[in-house]
């Protein structure tokens, strides 16, 4: 069983490797945050995460940085005992587009479903692109965790479903 | 002659959303070839609230309260999960005998959610004296943490740098009473789930999940145990008051419904055992400590290990008084994807078995959306808790 220190370091070597260019800094000693700056590069390094070992996709996280910024990003954490290794990657905030992981981690598939109804990001080659969470009868292009969200929508929405 | 409807058809039987397996809403579609369940699959987000969006609109302690009610059976360690990472964020340090005591409540409540989910199990095995007989004992921990916080659910012991309760000899005494009436119970039960003849011809063999299968369908908590699968945050980045008081992970090997009563039921002697070892080391010292109002810009990952397994907070504020995001991510929906794969194959008559056997929780699992319609302002939510407590006083 590798330790913290050591599963950071390993993690660090594959991130910063190779041709893609990433960011990495250290938020909490535990913690190894690394940023992509090509989306291409996404699939292929946490194939080398996973061909090492390092951990297990805790959970997938999007954010919306708000509708000034036009930027939303997402966060896949990796653990392996106490370490925590979190790739970032942005995305515009018209047609988001991320390559789906189901391929080869078929656990993420709940997470991005998730993603995909909260923060209307597409995501190819998704297995089941349905609603998870939302009703079938949720209004399309209505996304609940955008910071533009607003439940004003849904009034107007579910009055027009009522049998006069 | 020929029969006219070929024996290979295929029907789809619609479970739920009303309780498939527990009070609790979710929906199944099993495809069925006779009594065999062929595929399945599985809707959820009937008990969506809103509440990672509502999250975002509250002030720091505001959301304590809300994310505690995510849940009924595992309150207190979402309100934990979201203590320690904000207590993270804001670089506070909380005071050793505040960290002992979440820790000893969340045993707590892991001891009464294990045994709810016995009851509940057994129920769906057609056990019902089991059933009744686990919900008795569970009492005896409802009682408990009645005594310590003043609620059977929603203990309301954590506040953001510390918490509420403190125990005396009285409370503790009680506990320790409690623990050895259940220890004996718990013997009981562990000799009837290994040894009942009839019970284990529901269990044994049942939905068995190999360790290489639950490693890729990612599943958690005792679901992944009783797969031989080490994984438990409590030993893995020990938080709270488990580094102070280490805890043994207790896993089994067969994988099946019998291996999950087995880990399950080791882990409740495993929770008597820490509670007590805290009760005899209960550190002295302050609960709380100084928490700022505002928490300074970061994020943060805050990992727990809830009844049902790994339970994840990210975090992330923007210095101000309230959170730009939280994050849950709970162990039922990692299990419950296991569900529809291991129903496969089975009898249509095992499914209530293979569902409660994960012990999910959809009100973990599905937190967010469906917005009411008659939503209160603030003035008419007042003005009810105003009459509503002048009824109970007139009563």
């Amino acid at each position: 069983m590798m330790n913290t220190e050591l599963i950071l370091q390993t993690a660090e070597q594959i991130v910063s490797s190779w041709d893609w260019l990433t960011k990495t800094n250290r938020p909490e000693p535990h913690r190894l945050d690394v940023r992509l700056t090509k989306l291409s590069d996404l699939v292929p390094m946490i194939v080398g995460l996973r061909v090492k070992r390092l951990g297990y996709l805790g959970t997938i996280t999007g954010l919306d940085h708000g509708p000034e910024n036009g930027e939303l990003e997402v966060l896949y954490h990796f653990f392996a005992g106490q370490a925590v290794i979190t790739l970032r990657v942005s995305l515009p905030y018209e047609n988001p587009v991320l390559p789906s992981l189901c391929d080869i981690i078929p656990a993420a598939e709940p997470y991005e479903r998730e993603l995909s109804e909260m923060f209307g990001i597409t995501l190819n080659g998704l297995r089941n692109p349905e609603h998870l969470y939302l009703p079938e009868d949720w209004p399309a292009g209505v996304y609940p965790l955008r910071q533009d969200f607003d439940p004003a929508v849904l009034e107007i929405h579910n009055k027009k479903e009522l049998p006069a | 002659m020929t029969t006219a409807t070929p024996l290979k058809e295929r029907f789809t039987v619609p479970i739920g959303p009303q309780h498939p397996a527990l009070k609790e809403p979710g929906h199944f579609d099993f495809e069925v070839e006779g009594e065999v369940v062929k595929s399945a699959s599985v809707r959820l987000g009937y008990a969506h609230r809103g509440i990672e969006k509502a999250v975002e609109s509250r002030n720091w302690v505001q959301n304590l309260y809300l994310l505690e009610r995510i849940c009924g059976i595992c309150s207190h360690i979402h309100a934990t999960a979201y203590c320690l990472g904000v207590e993270a964020l804001a670089g506070v340090e909380v005071p050793p005998r505040a960290q002992a005591i979440r820790t000893l409540v969340a045993e707590l409540e892991r001891i009464h959610s294990h045994l709810l989910w016995l009851g509940v199990s057994a129920h769906e095995a057609g056990f019902e004296s089991l059933f009744m007989y686990s919900w008795r004992d569970r009492e005896t921990i409802m009682d408990l943490l009645e005594g310590l916080t003043g609620n059977r659910v929603n203990y309301s012991v954590n506040v953001l740098g510390g918490i509420k309760y403190d125990l005396d000899a009285e409370q503790s005494e009680a506990i320790l009473q409690g623990l050895q009436f259940l220890e004996a119970r718990t013997h009981h039960y562990l000799e009837v789930v290994t040894t009942d003849a009839l019970f284990l011809q529901r269990t044994r063999g049942i939905a068995t999940l190999t360790r290489q299968q639950a490693e890729l369908m990612g599943v958690l908590g005792p679901t992944a145990r009783a797969s031989n699968v080490k994984r438990d945050v409590r030993v893995e980045s020990p938080y709270a008051g488990y580094q102070q008081f280490p805890l043994q992970m207790v896993v089994a090997e067969g994988g099946d419904l019998a291996a999950r009563f087995v880990v399950r039921l080791n882990e409740l002697f495993e929770s008597y055992r820490l509670i007590r070892e805290i009760l005899a080391n209960l550190p002295e010292g302050e609960l709380t400590t100084r928490m700022p109002r505002r928490i300074i810009a970061g994020e943060t990952i805050s990992r727990v290990e809830a009844p049902r397994g790994e339970l994840i907070y990210f975090i992330k504020s923007n210095g101000s008084d309230m959170p730009a995001r939280v994050k849950v991510r709970t162990p039922t929906i990692m299990n419950m994807t296991s569900v529809v794969k291991l129903a496969v194959g089975h009898q249509l008559a095992d499914i209530p078995m293979i569902v409660s056997g994960i012990d999910p929780c959809f009100s973990c699992n599905d937190r967010m959306a469906v917005i009411n319609n008659q939503a209160w302002d603030w003035e008419q939510l007042r003005q009810y808790g105003i009459e509503y407590y002048q009824r109970q006083n007139a009563e």
